[in-house]
């Protein structure tokens, strides 16, 4: 036989309908978020990731100053390294015969000459003619006649082979020498040396570009650049989001994401370089997800970058210079991050090499792991879905609370029933699978249709909101097992567990405390007593006192509100604060970061500049606690931490002069969100080797903008085996003009700094009005519920006093007013706690992610996140009283359980 | 008829501590036989319903046992006491208690489900005169017709043992009849033993074995050889 308790849940379900219904729809909008984000981060991703593969995404690319010739690629392409030393040892040997040959041709010349002419001259002095005219012109007529034969017999005297020898060993021998000298300089510097070096051998496609200047509107003026590529390259492919690939020498396809950020679609004509182009195709390059024109820029700029196709006709028409780009793919893949540095380096040893002694020069090279352009979009959808489903878990363990709790008062309600149940042989355990019946259907079915909704509707919002900001290909809907277990298997569990834990709690008591409705542990204490105010007051203060633990859970959902309300307000005015600080987290206006400190030919790279001062940076690692529930979440790496060197009495950075090696000042946002102090020691590492400094915090410095470590600069050197008076680069408050920008590798300004909260804005500012608004529907639902099991405990009473002959009007002001007082004072109160709470969860949140900003929120959000939460109330309200003028009177009267 | 289907011996319990303690009851000895219809007669705080609970498992007496079929409770883990009740006893208290969203044949199919040998729910229901009644819900229903119901939920189990704490409590005078009645026939009808809390004096005319209670002890112990039937009493 089943069990008839089951026949109890639908008619529960029904009877109770519009309860369930906002909590099954506060579960599916949760759920179906998160889903939703988690399937498009899914689908995306494998879009992603087959584009790799189908689209052939290179592992590495370089660019040549020449066209490389047939053998340089053929040489570079075995990963081999050239034999540089010999290299320059050879040319050198040859060049220096060149000029011993020279040298001994003019001495023997010389020699052959003066020997003649003594000749000449004895012979006549022996005849005693001593006319100078005669003896000159016997002398030229004798040069003439034997200066070859004389010349030919010197040579191959042996005299002559000898002493041409000593010359040639010894300027060989000096060419070894001056060669040796400098080889174990470049050989250091480029770790050219080393023995255990294996090739990786890889296969190098042309893929060349030109930078013209694109016109959208056609008026004249420039308004982006332009990297134009040729439809037949077989690297680094496109995939088309509408449109095709250019078939004629008039039509371009560009990348889609620049076409509906300046306005530009399929049939449109631009101007590209100075001629017409109709656009056929909107693309996404797999190399160039974002934007990102230069890998060293902060941030992408769909706006004023592109990328474009051209058939090779009308590439090969244009005018701009063409940058002479290889892209490169391993034979065999590397496998991990280390491996993929390892390979590199080993590639880009043979690629120095091999052009040198091919006689070309590299004006780039950036293997693919280091592309921004192509890791930047994946590495972001990755971090993405952390904070949502955090929230979200949030948001179902409360929705979890509230179902507890309300079943909780089901069994208060149901005592004798139970009571008699158990007294009947019913046994705990099938009540408690009775009752956890209930949440269990509840959470399923949200879980449910929260993944249907997830996998169609919310998913197709979580990639829209992506295609905003990247250039990416079409996706296509994948199974995510990630979704599955994080949005349906931990909602369930949390409400199963919490659930489960509250029911088995209160289901512990004995048939006979259920028959007689004991249920408190506590026995009651005496009846307080409250000062003689007016009749309808002291009720109300009754009220209140009788149902405190009721209002202990609604104060923990207003808390619970406002601290959802922060965050929809803070998120969103923190990063508007965050680039109104802007500029002031930069050191100087101006941060150039140099190649090297020295330029090509070796010497320091000087500025006349008044306000430059050098500095020395490198990146290093601080390990995040792996114990933490952040481990594994979100970046999950290490955080990134600039360590710079500063000069003594810094004009841009104050750190004392007279700290000790081994000291160092840290960044207030470093000392903030790892909570390090003055007297800590921390331990930085590198990211691909092993090798970790230990220092001690000697103090902060007020900066905001990044994780950063500063010391003192010759300590810098020192630490990182860096020469005396190396550096890398300049602060400035004005412009540098003086340095060649070849020696140049990255210019931080304001802008950039901007330009990183203004893309942020952009690609999450829709999103934040909508995430603003959901949560204040959330609120209002929650508040619905918390407000519901108040009235829904005083049901009986309600009726009670409805008998006694008071008003509906009384009986609202009785049950609505102190909830009202209970609400706005808590409002208040779970503001300030709400707020301060958010600080501390936004702490913890931003310690999976790379870099901090503080939590801010202004004061006009403060104020709209109480107002709106007591707007919601007074909605419920309403509702509260139409339930309460629902209530019959035959509830108190009739014996129905 | 087994003498000793029921034995309660030297039964001791109270409640509170210090100067609060209360002794409800002081030694209680009674035996009952298998099929009787026993009542536990006494005024309030008498001790009958405390007695009733330890019977029926709900309750632990401070000291003495209660042994159904030479089995002791006190030997029971809650487990044991658990399916102790819910394959020996059926239950009826003055309030009903019935599940107010079920209708009345599933209140009894709630008592039916936990019995490996139930009575026929459509049976009971006939003889409980409740065929008209049976998708009605208990909130339709007059507190004679839920004791009805309360009492084929406890019947529909055929249980050894029928414990009725107060059942007419709440019933005007015909209508505690008519429960009486309907007891006295599962009693006659199914054999089920009966034990049955009252203050009524009446009701004890209706039953085989007569237990008087006050002070927690027990006052007289007889056996009626002249009862009568439910529908003759009168008070």
């Amino acid at each position: 036989m089943r069990n008839p308790l089951i026949k109890r849940i639908p008619k529960e379900l029904v009877s109770d309908w519009h309860k369930y219904l906002v909590i099954v729809i506060f579960m599916v909008v949760m759920i179906g978020v998160i889903s939703g984000m988690y399937v498009g981060h899914d689908s995306m991703l494998a879009a992603i990731d087959s584009g790799r593969e189908e689209l052939k995404l290179e592992d590495g690319s370089f660019e040549l100053s020449r066209k490389a010739s047939p053998e340089l690629l053929e040489a570079i392409s075995t990963g081999e390294k050239a034999d540089v030393r010999q290299y320059f040892i050879d040319e050198g040997i040859r060049k220096a015969d060149e000029k011993v040959a020279d040298a001994i041709e003019e001495e023997l010349r010389s020699q052959v000459r003066m020997t003649i002419e003594d000749q000449v001259r004895m012979q006549m002095n022996a005849y005693g003619i001593t006319d100078e005219d005669m003896i000159r012109s016997q002398i030229d007529s004798a040069i003439e006649e034997n200066f070859e034969s004389a010349l030919e017999q010197a040579r191959s005297s042996e005299e002559f082979i000898e002493a041409s020898n000593e010359a040639y060993e010894e300027a060989h021998s000096e060419v070894i020498e001056a060669v040796d000298e400098k080889w174990d300089e470049i050989s250091e510097q480029y770790d050219l040396a080393d023995e255990d070096f294996t090739p990786v051998a890889v296969t190098i496609y042309d893929h060349f570009y030109r930078n013209v200047s694109e016109d959208n509107d056609n008026d004249g003026t420039e308004d982006a650049t332009v990297r134009i590529f040729k439809s037949d390259d077989v690297i680094d492919k496109a995939s088309f989001n509408e449109g095709r690939a250019p078939e004629k020498d008039t039509e371009i396809a560009i990348d889609r994401m620049h076409a509906d950020n300046v306005g530009v679609s399929v049939g449109d004509s631009i101007t590209v370089g100075g001629k017409k182009f109709e656009i056929v195709g909107l693309l996404s390059y797999v190399n160039y997800l974002t934007l990102h024109e230069s890998n060293t820029d902060l941030m992408f700029d769909a706006f004023g970058f592109d990328v474009a196709m051209v058939t090779p006709e009308a590439f090969g028409e244009m005018k701009a210079r063409v940058h002479y780009s290889y892209a490169f793919t391993y034979d065999v893949k590397p496998d991990g991050k280390i491996e993929q540095a390892d390979w590199s380096e080993r590639f880009l040893k043979a690629l120095i090499t091999q052009t040198l002694v091919k006689d070309n020069e590299i004006d780039d090279y950036l293997p693919e792991y280091l592309r921004q352009a192509s890791n930047f979009a994946p590495s972001d959808i990755e971090g993405d879905s952390t904070g949502t489903g955090i929230l979200c878990y949030i948001l179902i363990a409360v929705i979890a609370f509230i179902f507890a709790i309300t079943i909780s008062n089901t069994i208060d309600k149901e005592a004798s029933v139970i009571g008699t149940l158990r007294a009947s042989g019913y046994s705990r355990g099938e009540l408690v699978v009775h009752y956890m019946s209930m949440p269990f259907i509840v959470s399923v079915a949200g879980a449910v249709i929260g993944n249907v909704l997830g996998y169609t509707v919310f998913r197709n919002m979580a990639v829209f909101l992506y295609y905003n900001s990247y250039s990416l290909p079409s996706c296509h809907l994948v199974f995510s097992p990630t979704a599955m277990v994080k949005t349906t298997v931990i909602p369930l569990v949390l409400m199963f567990l919490i659930n489960l834990i509250v029911i088995v709690k209160k289901l512990q008591l004995s048939p006979l405390r259920f028959l007689r409705h004991d249920l408190t542990k506590s026995k009651r204490s005496k009846a307080r007593r409250i000062p003689a105010w007016s009749f309808m007051k002291r009720f109300r203060i009754r009220i209140l006192l009788q149902n405190m633990p009721n209002y202990a859970v609604l104060i923990f959902g207003v808390i619970f509100i406002e601290l959802m309300m922060c965050f929809a307000f803070g998120l969103p005015d923190s990063l508007n604060n965050y680039g109104k600080k802007a500029p002031d987290m930069v050191f100087a206006d101006y941060q150039y970061m140099l190649m090297s400190s020295k330029d090509s030919d070796g010497n320091v790279i000087e500025t006349s500049e008044d306000s430059a001062e050098r500095f020395s940076s490198t990146g290093l690692l601080y390990p995040k606690d792996s114990g933490s529930f952040r481990a594994g979440m979100g970046s999950g790496g290490d955080e990134s931490v600039t360590v710079y060197g500063i000069i003594k009495d810094s004009r841009y950075i104050s750190i004392p002069a007279d700290m000790e090696e081994g000291q160092v000042y840290v960044s207030s946002a470093f000392a903030e969100k790892f909570g390090i102090s003055s007297g800590d020691r921390i331990t930085l590492h590198e990211e691909y080797e092993n090798k970790s400094y230990d220092f001690t915090v000697a103090g902060t410095v007020d900066y905001e903008g990044g994780i950063a470590a500063f010391m003192d600069n010759d300590s810098f050197n020192s630490v990182f085996g860096k020469k005396q008076g190396e550096f890398s680069g300049y602060f400035s408050m004005n412009e540098i003009t003086d340095i060649d920008e070849q020696d140049i590798a990255m210019v931080i300004t304001v802008d950039d700094i901007t330009k990183v909260t203004n893309q942020l804005m952009h690609s999450m500012g829709g999103f934040m009005d909508i995430f603003k608004y959901a949560l204040v529907v959330l609120a209002a639902a929650l508040i619905y519920l918390l407000a519901k099991i108040i009235i829904d405990r005083n049901e009986h009473s309600i009726s009670m006093v409805k008998i006694l002959g008071f008003k509906n009007s009384e009986i609202g002001s009785l049950y609505i007013i102190p909830t009202a007082i209970v609400v706005t004072l808590f409002a208040l109160v779970s503001f300030v706690a709400g707020y301060f709470l958010m600080i501390w969860i936004f702490h913890i949140f931003m310690l999976q992610m790379d870099g901090y900003f503080a939590f801010y929120m202004a004061p006009g959000s403060m104020i709209l996140s109480v107002v709106y939460l007591l707007l919601g109330y007074i909605f419920v309200s309403v509702i509260d009283y139409v339930r309460i003028k629902k209530i019959p009177m035959d509830v108190a009267l009739k014996n129905v359980e | 008829m087994d003498e000793r289907f029921l034995e309660i011996r030297d039964l001791k319990k109270s409640f509170g501590s210090g100067e609060a303690r209360q002794e409800v009851l002081r030694g209680i000895d009674f035996t009952v036989k298998k099929g009787e219809f026993c009542v536990l007669l006494g005024p309030s705080g008498s001790g009958k319903s405390t007695l009733l609970n330890i019977i029926g498992g709900i309750d632990t007496p401070d000291s003495g046992f209660v042994s159904i079929n030479g089995d002791k409770l006190e030997d029971m883990d809650e487990k044991q006491l658990t399916i102790y009740r819910r394959k020996h006893l059926g239950y009826v208290f003055q309030m009903y208690n019935l599940i107010p969203n079920l209708n009345v044949k599933e209140n009894i199919e709630v008592g039916a489900y936990l019995s490996d040998d139930p009575l026929d729910v459509e049976e009971v229901i006939s003889t409980l005169g409740l065929q008209d009644h049976k998708y009605k819900y208990p909130n339709q229903l007059s507190g004679g017709q839920q004791q009805r119901v309360s009492i084929g939920r406890a019947v529909v189990k055929n249980p050894d043992i029928l414990m009725c704490d107060e059942p007419t409590g709440a019933l005007d005078y015909k209508t505690s009849k008519e429960i009486l009645a309907l007891i006295e026939d599962c009693n006659s009808k199914y054999g089920s033993t009966v034990i049955m809390v009252t203050h009524n004096e009446a009701i004890k005319y209706m039953a085989d074995h007569v237990i008087k209670l006050r002070d927690g002890i027990v006052r007289h112990n007889d056996i009626n050889d002249k009862k009568i039937p439910a529908s003759e009493l009168d008070w």
